[in-house]
């Protein structure tokens, strides 16, 4: 039997009495990368903040390794596993770069009740390492003083993936990763996500970009009008019929 | 140092330590608008400790900090919770009703106050501003420090980055209030009487002035904010009646060219005088702008 991690069951929301999201099942498997696909306003970005406690579902419940998480805070989600990056970047700005990722460590930092320890260049060597570590990784470190929002937009993007992997997760989402990222940035974007696989991460992205979906995912979920369409691995379910009808409206 | 310098020293103390307390709050992007309240529930436990227990001032002071935080701390629970608005409109009710409070209480002297407070010496308020900026030194370079200005940022990324957003809030707002407390504490020894309406709304904005005049970025720039407030209204003692219009024009005049107050970075440019240029064009833009 497949390895279950994550599983939003029969996951229904609705807004003010339109259904975002109907009986949506996402079974993700451990060490894969899942993706989740359809056309604007299917509803991904909707599932994904369900899956990440951002929104709490009208109907069904989310699973992280066997255990009910459906009304924990996403804070409370962290520190089990599970973090998720932006559809339109959502870093610290005003912050340095190595900041942002110093306080994506923040659910194994010690800072105890009124205590002013670990400082933010001392006090946890660890953490500093692996900070500086994930700074080198994402091509960030000679950019580690500047505010997070003069960087360009594609370092940007690499900043809030390292800011995510640096809480340590076992399971990362990803919403619309490849969003506003030029060619090149997309192409050095699959092995980035293969090799945050090959590090023993799940991945679940919510993609428009077809190409990136086809390149990287082992599973494809599609999604259209808040209702699953059809899983299964990238080449089938894109060809399929009735996905093609989807996104081509013919 | 005379009577008189020593008066205006302890006054710049105390409202310095007022702004710092402030600052600790603002650092994480709440503006409370009812700090007086912290300043009030200080100074009444304060006076009601050294005056009709005799107990010292020191310990008294203690004791006010302690009380604060823990109104501050439920204050703070409750509203912190929630929007920036309900943020504002609760800690500004809560103001008004230990005004209310304090006015209809008997022990305290109702409406005409407590008096007979003294104590308040220029080395006493030193330490207590030694202390906070000791502090203030570590939160600053402190990872708590970093969660505080996360928050302030985007309380959406925090909340992805694990950091328990309310939990950090309220804490900042108790140790907030705790410092309030205990300048309010130090203020009722200083004036001798103290009454529920010398902490009123216009104290709470008195408070929040300091800061957002001085800017929120670095705790010096309260310092600079409490320091100009306390001293414009001697300095420009001359202008007599015309002093408050001075002073709101200056207001406006600073908060237009220096958004960020008169102490911090902005990623714009040092002097903001393209919003001037706007304003002055809007006129003649609003119509077709409809």
């Amino acid at each position: 039997m497949a390895d279950l991690q994550m599983r939003a069951l029969d996951i229904t929301k609705h807004f003010q009495g339109v259904a975002a999201l109907t009986d949506v099942t996402l079974e993700v498997e451990r060490g894969s990368i899942h993706g989740v696909v359809g056309p604007n306003g299917a509803g991904k970005t909707t599932l994904l903040n369900v899956m990440s406690g951002f929104l709490s579902p009208s109907q069904g419940v989310v699973e992280l390794d066997g255990r009910d998480i459906t009304r924990l805070t996403p804070q409370k989600r962290v520190p089990l596993g599970l973090t998720r990056t932006f559809q339109n970047l959502r870093l610290f700005g005003g912050l340095t770069v190595r900041e942002n990722v110093l306080l994506g460590q923040h659910s194994h930092a010690r800072t105890g009740f009124l205590s002013l320890w670990p400082l933010r260049t001392a006090g946890d060597k660890e953490l500093d390492c692996e900070a500086d570590h994930a700074l080198e990784s994402f091509g960030l470190t000679e950019y580690r003083s500047r505010p997070a929002a003069t960087l360009p937009y594609g370092l940007q993007k690499q900043l809030e993936i390292a800011r995510a992997v640096s809480a340590k997760p076992r399971l990362l989402l990803m919403d619309e990763p490849a969003a506003g990222m030029t060619a090149q940035e997309r192409l050095d974007l699959v092995p980035r996500i293969r090799s945050l696989r090959d590090e023993g991460l799940t991945v679940v992205i919510v993609e428009h970009d077809m190409d990136v979906i086809a390149t990287v995912c082992d599973v494809v979920t599609v999604l259209n009008f808040g209702r699953s369409l059809i899983e299964g691995t990238p080449a089938d379910a894109l060809s399929s019929a009735e996905v093609r009808t989807a996104y081509l409206g013919t | 140092m005379d009577a008189y310098t020593e008066a205006v020293v302890i006054r710049l103390g105390i409202a310095i330590l007022l702004a710092l307390g402030y600052w600790i709050t603002a650092a994480t992007g709440k503006f409370s608008f009812g700090h007086a309240a912290f300043m009030a529930i200080g100074a009444y436990t304060a006076a009601i400790l050294t005056v009709n227990f005799e107990w010292s001032l020191a310990t008294s002071m203690l004791i006010s900090g302690l009380t604060a935080a823990v109104a501050g701390a439920f204050i703070g629970w409750i509203a912190l919770r929630l929007s920036i608005l309900y943020l504002a409109i609760i800690t500004f009710a809560f103001a008004e009703i230990v005004k209310i409070l304090l006015d209809s209480w008997d022990y305290v002297g109702g409406a005409s106050g407590l008096f007979g407070m003294r104590g308040t010496t220029v080395e006493l308020v030193a330490m207590c501003i030694g202390v906070v900026i000791v502090y203030l030194f570590f939160l600053a370079r402190s990872r708590k420090g970093l969660s505080y200005e996360a928050i302030r940022e985007d309380e959406q990324a925090a909340r992805a980055c694990g950091l328990g957003v309310t939990g950090i809030s309220v804490e900042a707002f108790a140790v907030s209030a705790a410092i309030t407390g205990v300048a309010g504490a130090l203020s009722a020894h200083e004036t001798l009487i103290i009454t529920p309406s010398q902490f009123g709304a216009p104290q709470s904005l008195l408070i929040i002035l300091f800061v957002v005049l001085g800017g929120v970025q670095y705790f010096w720039g309260a310092i600079v904010g409490a320091v100009v407030l306390t001293m414009l209204p001697i300095w420009f003692d001359f202008l007599d009646n015309y002093y408050q219009i001075t002073y709101g024009l200056l207001f406006v005049v600073l908060m237009i060219l220096r958004p960020q107050g008169i102490i911090g970075r902005s990623t714009e440019r040092r002097f903001n005088l393209g919003a001037l240029k706007k304003l002055a064009s809007s006129r003649n833009g609003a119509g077709r702008d409809g």
